[in-house]
Parts: C-alpha cells; sequence; structure tokens
C-alpha cells in the first residue's frame, strides 16, 4: 500500500504539533512491511532557501520519499492560493506517485479545495483527513477561541464569527462554511487526536460515523538513568511556544500570587521559544517579567528561562522539575507536552478544559484547574507543593502515553476503514 | 435706475411746471439726485421736463401725506432698476474625446433667475437652457452673494455631441432672464471618456440638492442631463464589449443543457467559490459557465483561478474579460451571445443554490413546464441568515411635493419593491409558483429564443440597476410575465461587488430611465404587490 503523507511545513524547517505527528507517522509507517510511505511538506516563505527557480516541488535534504510543496501567494481568508501551475503540479504529483492512500494533515498552505483537486484527479484514491485543530470550522486560526473576550467558543456561526473578526460580514463566514464543506466532502475518513473534537465537527455539520479518533503517538526518547528522588516536590515546568494561546502569562500571574501570598517555597523552568509569534502586549507582558526576575538577587528568583530545546534534550529538562504545567486557553486539541510528561513520569497540572480535560484525570494522573484563572493555578501549585504523598500519588497513577507504532497501527486501521467508506 | 436715468432715451421736452421744487424732486426721486450728482442732468427740473411728468413722477410732496401706507409716485414699471450683471462663477468645463461636455459653477440668481448658460469655442457652441441644468445647493456661493437663507445657487449640466470637439478657450455666458448677463472666459479641459462619465455620475451623486437628496438627483436629470448621459454611456459600452478577450476551459465534446452567465465586478473570488459549490451538485456537467468581467484589473487572476477551477472541478468555463465596465446588461448580452445552449439562465456571482438537487430541479423545470412558465422564469432567493430575501418584485410609486424640491410640479418615482424581504422560510403564500411583474436579475431563467426576441437586457442602463425590471416588464408587455418558479438559491445581496459614488450616480440615472420608460404602464395595471395586469392572472396557462 502506497500512502502519501501531506503535511503543512517540513518540521524540521517549521516546528510545530501537525507537522511533528505526520512526520512520526511517516518514519512509522516505513517500519511497515509492504506499506510505502511518501511525505510531501508544505515550505513557505519562512524557508527561502528551500525555494528553486521553476520548481513547484522538490526533493528535501536528500531524503528518500520526502518532498517539499514550494508554497507562495497563499490566500489565508479562503484557504486558496490562486497559482493553477502549483495545481498542476500537485495533480502530476499525484499521478507519478499514484498513492492508494492520500492523508492529509492540514490544508493550510496547499489550500481547502486540494482535497478536491486530489478527488478529481484520483477518483479512487481514499482520501484520509486528520484535524489537527478547528480550522475548517474557525476563520480565527482554527482555535475556537473568541478574539473580543478570549473565551472559549463551542458554536461557530455567520453572526458569531462575523463579531470575532468584523473585516468579514457574516455573508462571507456563510460562505467561507459553504466552501470549506464543499471540499470536506470528498474526504472519506476523518481522524482527530482526541474525542472531544468529534462532536465539534458533528456540530457543525459532518457526519459522526466519518471520524475516527486516534491518539498522538510519539517516538520517545529513551528515559535518563533516575535521579535519586528530591525531598520535596516543588518544582514545576512549562514546555512549549511561547504565543499567547499556551497560557504562560496565567502561570506568571500564579507565580505572582503566590509570591503576594508570601509563599516562596516553590521553582519554576520555563522551557519555550518563539516568543515572537506572541501578540505585542502578551510578549512584553512575559519579557518584563522574566527581566524583573532575572533582576532579582538569586536567593529570591522564583522562575528561570530556559529557553527553547531540541528533541534530545527533553528529558534533561524534564529532569528538572517535578511537575509539568499546561496552562492553555484554547481547547489544547491533544497536547503532546502530556505524552512527554507522562513518559518520564511527571504529573500534569492542566487547564480544564480539550484535550487535557480529556486526557487527564484529575487526583489520578494530574490536577485540574479552571482554565484561564491563575489564581486557581496558584491554589493547585501550592497543594502540588506541600501536599505530602500527592506526587507519589499521581506520578503512580500515569498510564505511559501510546508510542508511535500504536499510532501507525490506529492509522493502518483507519486507511481501512476509509476503504470501505470509499467503495 | 430706469430708463431716463441712463441717459439712453430721448423723448420730447413737456411744458414748465411753475411751482417745481428742485429739492423736493431730487428727495422724492433719489435716481434723479444720482443721476444730477453724476452729471447727465444739469438739473432736477431738467430730468422732470424731460422724462419724470412723462414718467408720472411726483413733482411736489404731498401736503396731507397718509400714514402708514405706501403711496406711489410713479407708474409702475417706469421706474424699474436696470438689469445688474449677477455674480457667478464656473468652476470646470470638461470635455471628453468622444464629446461628452460637462459644466458646473454657480450663479446667484435668487432674485433674477437664470435663463441659459452658453458657451462659445471656436468652431462650436452650445446654450444649456436653464431648464435643463441640474440645481443644485452652494453654501459657499451663499456666503459671497451674502444670502441669509440656503438657495440652489449651483448648477451642473452635461450634453454629449457625439462627435469629436476642438478645447481652448471658452466664452462663457451666464444669461439672466432680465436680459443681465455675466460674461466669463475658460479653459476647457480635456478629460477621457470613462474619466467625464464617472466625474459626472460621481458629482450627480454626490451634490447637495435642496431637500431629499437621492430624490432630487433623480429629478434633476430629466428634463435633459438623463437623455444625454444615456446616449454617452451607450457609446461607451459599445466600446466596452467591441474587443472582449476570451479564453475558453472546456472539454471537447461536452453539449451543455443550460448556460449561466455571471457578470463579476470587483470581486474575483465568486468565480472559485460559486464553480466549488455549484460542482458538487448531481446534474451539475450539464452547466456551462461563462463568466464576464467587468473589472479588467481581475483579468489575470480570474485566468488562474479559471485554470484552477477546470483543474478541480471540471465545469466547462468561458472567461470574457473586457477592458473597461460594460455594465451588468451588455455584460450579460455578450455572455448571452457566447451561451452554447438554448437556456441562458443569468446568475449573479453571490448566488449559489440552496438546494442539493438544485442543478437537476432546474432543468427539470423547462422539461416538464411549458414555455409559458418557462420562457422566463426565477426563483426564491433566501438571506444567509436563514430568513426569505424576495420571491419577485413589483413596484411602487414615491411622491414628493414640488415645493420640497423647490419646483413648481410634484415629482413621482417608481420604486422596485420585492415580496416578501426577511419573511420566514416557508412561507407558503410567498413561495406559490405564480406569475409575478419581475424577478431579480440575481437569478433569471430564459429561453434563449424569447431572450433574443426581445433582444437582451436593455444597455441603456448604466452599470446596473434596473434593466432586470426592464426586461421582465418588456417580457410581461409581450405577453410573457416572468414565472416564480419553486426553486431556492443564497444570495449575498450586494456582497459581490464593491459599491462607490459612481454606482449611487448611475443608480439614480437608471431610476429616472425606468420611471421615464414604465411610469405609464406601471400606473395603468401594474402598481402595488396584487396588479390588476390581466397576464398576471392566476389562471394556469
Amino acid at each position: 500500500m502506497k500512502i502519501l503523507i501531506v503535511a503543512m511545513y517540513h518540521p524540521e524547517l517549521v516546528r510545530g504539533g501537525s507537522q511533528q505527528m505526520a512526520h512520526e507517522l511517516f518514519q512509522g509507517l516505513k517500519d511497515v512491511p509492504d506499506v510505502e510511505p511518501v511525505l510531501l511538506c508544505s515550505a513557505d516563505y519562512n524557508s527561502p532557501a528551500m525555494f528553486k527557480n521553476g520548481a513547484r516541488i522538490t526533493g528535501f535534504d536528500q531524503r528518500d520519499n520526502e518532498f517539499l510543496f514550494l508554497s507562495h501567494d497563499y490566500d489565508y481568508n479562503w484557504h486558496k492560493m490562486p497559482l493553477p501551475l502549483q495545481a498542476e503540479a500537485f495533480a502530476e504529483f499525484l499521478k507519478r506517485i499514484s498513492p492508494d492512500v492520500v492523508h492529509f494533515h492540514h490544508f493550510m498552505a496547499y489550500g481547502i479545495d486540494y482535497l478536491t483537486l486530489t478527488r478529481k484527479t484520483l477518483p479512487d484514491v481514499r482520501i484520509v483527513f486528520t484535524a489537527h485543530e478547528f480550522m475548517a470550522i474557525c476563520a480565527a486560526d482554527g482555535h475556537m477561541l473568541r478574539k473580543a473576550d478570549g473565551s472559549l467558543c463551542e458554536q461557530a456561526s455567520q453572526v458569531r464569527c462575523h463579531q470575532c473578526q468584523p473585516h468579514l460580514s457574516p455573508e462571507e463566514y456563510f460562505l467561507r462554511e459553504q466552501w470549506m464543506k464543499a471540499h470536506l466532502q470528498v474526504v472519506d475518513l476523518f481522524t482527530v487526536p482526541s474525542r472531544f473534537m468529534i462532536e465539534f465537527y458533528t456540530r457543525w455539520g459532518l457526519a459522526a460515523e466519518k471520524f475516527v479518533h486516534v491518539p498522538n503517538g510519539l517516538q520517545m526518547p529513551k528515559l535518563p538513568v533516575q535521579a535519586e528522588a528530591p525531598a520535596r516536590r516543588n518544582r514545576f515546568g512549562f514546555f512549549g511556544q511561547m504565543v499567547d494561546v499556551k497560557g504562560l502569562h496565567v502561570l506568571l500571574e500564579a507565580v505572582n500570587l503566590l509570591r503576594a501570598e508570601g509563599f516562596e517555597d516553590f521553582a519554576v523552568e520555563i522551557n519555550g521559544e518563539n516568543i515572537q509569534f506572541a501578540t505585542p502586549a502578551r510578549r512584553k507582558e512575559i519579557e518584563e517579567f522574566l527581566a524583573e526576575e532575572a533582576a532579582r538577587p538569586p536567593a529570591e528568583r522564583r522562575v528561570s528561562f530556559n529557553g527553547g530545546y531540541p528533541h534530545g534534550q527533553l528529558g534533561a529538562r524534564m529532569a528538572r522539575v517535578d511537575w509539568v504545567v499546561v496552562p492553555s486557553i484554547w481547547w489544547e486539541i491533544f497536547c503532546l507536552v502530556i505524552s512527554e510528561a507522562w513518559h518520564f513520569g511527571r504529573p500534569v497540572i492542566a487547564s480544564n478544559k480539550g484535550g487535557p480535560a480529556e486526557r487527564v484525570t484529575h487526583g489520578k494522573d494530574g490536577l485540574l484547574f479552571e482554565l484561564g484563572d491563575a489564581r486557581a493555578l496558584a491554589e493547585t501549585m501550592r497543594r502540588a507543593a506541600t501536599e505530602e504523598g500527592l506526587w507519589e500519588k499521581l506520578a503512580g497513577g500515569i498510564t505511559p502515553p501510546e508510542p508511535r507504532a500504536a499510532m501507525v497501527q490506529r492509522y493502518l486501521a483507519a486507511y481501512e476503514k476509509a476503504g470501505l467508506a470509499a467503495a | 435706475m430706469d430708463e431716463s436715468t441712463t441717459g439712453r432715451v430721448k423723448k420730447a421736452p413737456p411744458a414748465p411746471l411753475p411751482e417745481f421744487d428742485e429739492e423736493t424732486y431730487l428727495r422724492l426721486n433719489p435716481d434723479v439726485l444720482v443721476a444730477v450728482a453724476e452729471g447727465k442732468f444739469r438739473s432736477a427740473r431738467e430730468h422732470y421736463e424731460h422724462y419724470g411728468r412723462a414718467e408720472g413722477r411726483l413733482a411736489m410732496a404731498p401736503r396731507d401725506l397718509p400714514r402708514d401706507k405706501i403711496i406711489i409716485t410713479a407708474r409702475p414699471g417706469s421706474t424699474g432698476e436696470a438689469p445688474h450683471a449677477p455674480l457667478g462663477a464656473v468652476d470646470a468645463i470638461k470635455l471628453s474625446s468622444a464629446g461628452g461636455l460637462f459644466v458646473t459653477g454657480w450663479v446667484n440668481d435668487s432674485l433674477d433667475r437664470l435663463d441659459s448658460v452658453e458657451l462659445y469655442v471656436a468652431g462650436w457652441s452650445v446654450a444649456f437652457s436653464a431648464t435643463g441644468l441640474a440645481r443644485v445647493r452652494r453654501p459657499d456661493a451663499d456666503k459671497v452673494a451674502g444670502l441669509l437663507t440656503p438657495h440652489a445657487l449651483g448648477f451642473w449640466g452635461f450634453i454629449y455631441a457625439g462627435q469629436r470637439l476642438p478645447s481652448g478657450k471658452c466664452n462663457v455666458v451666464m444669461r439672466l432672464k432680465s436680459g443681465a448677463q455675466l460674461i466669463l472666459i475658460l479653459n476647457i479641459e480635456l478629460q477621457d471618456d470613462l474619466e467625464l462619465r464617472d466625474n459626472v455620475l460621481n458629482h450627480l451623486a454626490s451634490a447637495q440638492y435642496p431637500g431629499p437628496a437621492y430624490f432630487n438627483a433623480v429629478s434633476s436629470i430629466g428634463r435633459a442631463i438623463g437623455t444625454q448621459l444615456v446616449d454617452f454611456s451607450q457609446m461607451l459600452t459599445r466600446k466596452a464589449v467591441s474587443t472582449p478577450y476570451i479564453e475558453r476551459f472546456h472539454r471537447s465534446g461536452r453539449v451543455p443543457k443550460a448556460s449561466v452567465i455571471v457578470c463579476l465586478y470587483g470581486k474575483p473570488n465568486y468565480l472559485a467559490l460559486q464553480q466549488a459549490l455549484f460542482s458538487g451538485q448531481a446534474g451539475a456537467q450539464d452547466y456551462e459557465f461563462i463568466y464576464v468581467c467587468n473589472s479588467p484589473a481581475l483579468a489575470e487572476i480570474l485566468l488562474k483561478e479559471a485554470a484552477i477551477a477546470q483543474l478541480a472541478y471540471g465545469l466547462d468555463i468561458t472567461l470574457i474579460l473586457l477592458g473597461t465596465n460594460a455594465g451588468f446588461a451588455a455584460a450579460n448580452n455578450l455572455g448571452a451571445a457566447h451561451a452554447r445552449s438554448n437556456r441562458l439562465v443569468f446568475m449573479n456571482p453571490d448566488v449559489f443554490p440552496k438546494e442539493p438537487d438544485f442543478a437537476c430541479r432546474h432543468l427539470a423545470q423547462i422539461e416538464e413546464f411549458s414555455a409559458a412558465r418557462t420562457d422566463i422564469f426565477g426563483a426564491a432567493l433566501y438571506y444567509t441568515d436563514g430568513s426569505l430575501m424576495h420571491t419577485g418584485m413589483y413596484f411602487e410609486t414615491d411622491t414628493i411635493p414640488g415645493f420640497v424640491l423647490g419646483q413648481k410640479e410634484d415629482e413621482t418615482i417608481l420604486r422596485a419593491e420585492h415580496y416578501g424581504k426577511g419573511a420566514p422560510p416557508e412561507d407558503a403564500a410567498l413561495l406559490r409558483p405564480r406569475f409575478v411583474p419581475a424577478v431579480s436579475g440575481a437569478f433569471i431563467s430564459m429561453s434563449r429564443g424569447w431572450f433574443e426576441e426581445l433582444e437582451g437586457f436593455s444597455q441603456d442602463y448604466i452599470f446596473g440597476h434596473y434593466e432586470d425590471a426592464d426586461l421582465c416588464l418588456r417580457s410581461l408587455e409581450a405577453g410573457r410575465p416572468a414565472w416564480l418558479a419553486d426553486l431556492r438559491l443564497y444570495h449575498l445581496e450586494g456582497k459581490s461587488s464593491p459599491r462607490q459614488l459612481v454606482h449611487e450616480g448611475a443608480s439614480a440615472v437608471n431610476r429616472w430611465l425606468f420611471t421615464h420608460s414604465w411610469m405609464e404602464p406601471v400606473k395603468a395595471a401594474l402598481l402595488g404587490p396584487a396588479p390588476a395586469h390581466p397576464a398576471l392572472a392566476e389562471a394556469m396557462p
């Protein structure tokens, strides 16, 4: 079976969850007998050196079966690319590869209409689409997070979307929905990494029977040699992108509250990058906090900023903390950081919505707090740092995340199901 | 000052008046006082003897002057003031290469009404009659003229010569009813034809009219300007459609059953959206799409969009690109001329099927029903909020009293109204298939033969508006009223093209033209939501 995986970005060019999972799947499928995976990742203005004169699709760094789709002039409003030569190149590529399954992990940088183009080019191919967020439903970056007040959105509608981003009229949001659905109808099977997403998509109008839950599985680094258990479990870690929706500011506000209460027996380590993608106001707030923290005498510092980390350093970074905090202020679809924390035996303290709420069982393998509520997080952190035996209990309750190989098997089953659906 | 004090008229001297008092005569006749002071007469007596007596002027103050009562001291008219040159200015005279001529300015004719504005140029001249000029408010002119209450001192006019005219210096004479005149010399500005049309339409839409602005804009062009503008615009339309660029994205051997003709303007995205939403329907392959684009700036992106659409959706597309905006009517007529089927479907770019089987049901209508129902029919149009947009059009009138407009006669203009605007989506009475006075150009399905017999959309209408109602009324007059079919579509009214001031101007011209063309037949039997016209009778054909 030949499987073409279509991803937004190559994870080695631009980091991100959907491309990481597409790549994990590609790598995992290589180990399956009689399966030939091909990976097509988009590259855009973020990777100008990848562009070659006259080329629309090229190879990638001498890798077998890894290709780059050189995307430009993308229309983020309607999610399409007005370049017929690019569309022709994609269609030609499909014919040349001639896959049995085309598995889209995103449509951004290609265009949602590339789903229809795929069906038109290869009428009998199985088309599988993995939704890594709500981009088809939500024009506000697919986050389902209302821009006016930061509240979580559970239902898109032409008026609600217009309120969120008023530069488009309600009619245009109506059309956007029709446009998206017109193309999504060619998909044989959808997969989502978290179950709660199925409800969102079916409420939006897609058929529930077309959805399959496939949790993300990572190929994890080996566990580091266990150091001697510390006397206290009062070290908290943040891992991930420093963008607004990841809620780092909620964690920093919780630190302020703990300090104001006179509780200082804790440490927070921040491991993250890409603050340049945060909004200017949030970036300023975080940078000012970190600068003030760095200016304190060493004995008074409670927060340290370690910067980004290559995957190989993850174990070392995890070893320096007891708890991993996931303070995301959006639905946080799956949260690979939870898998990473669990892999290293770290209980998670997470916002109580979306993927984290689905995965973390409060009091069994972690703690949940009210999303966006810094006071609730502060209280949870204080409890975590002080309650005797809590860490051990929760760490003992962790079920190790499914490995990559399990995910690959689930996807292979999904491809079979897609074949039945197509038939 | 009367003619006697100008010294221009000589008359025989009357007999002297023994009791004549020089000082009293000058006090009673201040114009004589001035004339004597200027040396035109040696004395008051000289004036009296030569003119005053004949004019019936008092030479002596009455001894017992009645109190609180005006005393007439000369025969009426004999002391009327000589005409004064009025205050005024010409702001611009613009001439286009094809002979469109636009003039705008102001004149203080608040007391002595304007009679004409005459232009004299080497090789040609023209006299705009004051009644044919549009009159507008000019607060700046009111101020210069020292008027305390607002007047419509501004004027503008347009005429189309139909031929190239030499430009250069222009002698402008603003002539008042009294004969007084203001003479100015100006340079004529040369302007491109399209720019001049835009200029005039912008001016029409933006000028300050006394009273209700839009109504007066429509009314102001009725006497002369409207006809001239329509002629001028027709010439531009003919030029616009004379050299189209046509590219076909077809699969060989396919014979469409229906040709969807879509006029694009300003927004390129609708091609892809319409193709995506239509192509998913069963039966879509029986249709071809003809996109006629009135925005030359969109040419490149539309060529790309059409190429992608052919790859992704596979429907036959003909793309017709125009170098200038030919307007809705001409673009659709041109599209119809390139259609390959006998069924023409005029559809706005922001119209989309509401029903998943629309494509099949539309064709089924044509096969199932007689020509009376299918030669021309429309559909129920819906807002995207779920409510009805309308199920056909009817006509009403708007009347404004003449005094509101600063004119003698009341003014009445026609208005197109819609059945069921914003009504619940399943209102059976509104959705009932029936004959209606007109259907919206957003969706009109016509047999090609009938469309050609009616000679298509009237290209008199500038850019767009009312040509759909005009087509339906011509069809009705010819014995085929429009049928409202049991079909449903979404229409994002007004979202398909950007609306500019120039379109407001064109809309005013079109409303005038529609009123001018259809007022009498509409008043006779087509007024209101339930008109009595026999062609609209309920009996099925």
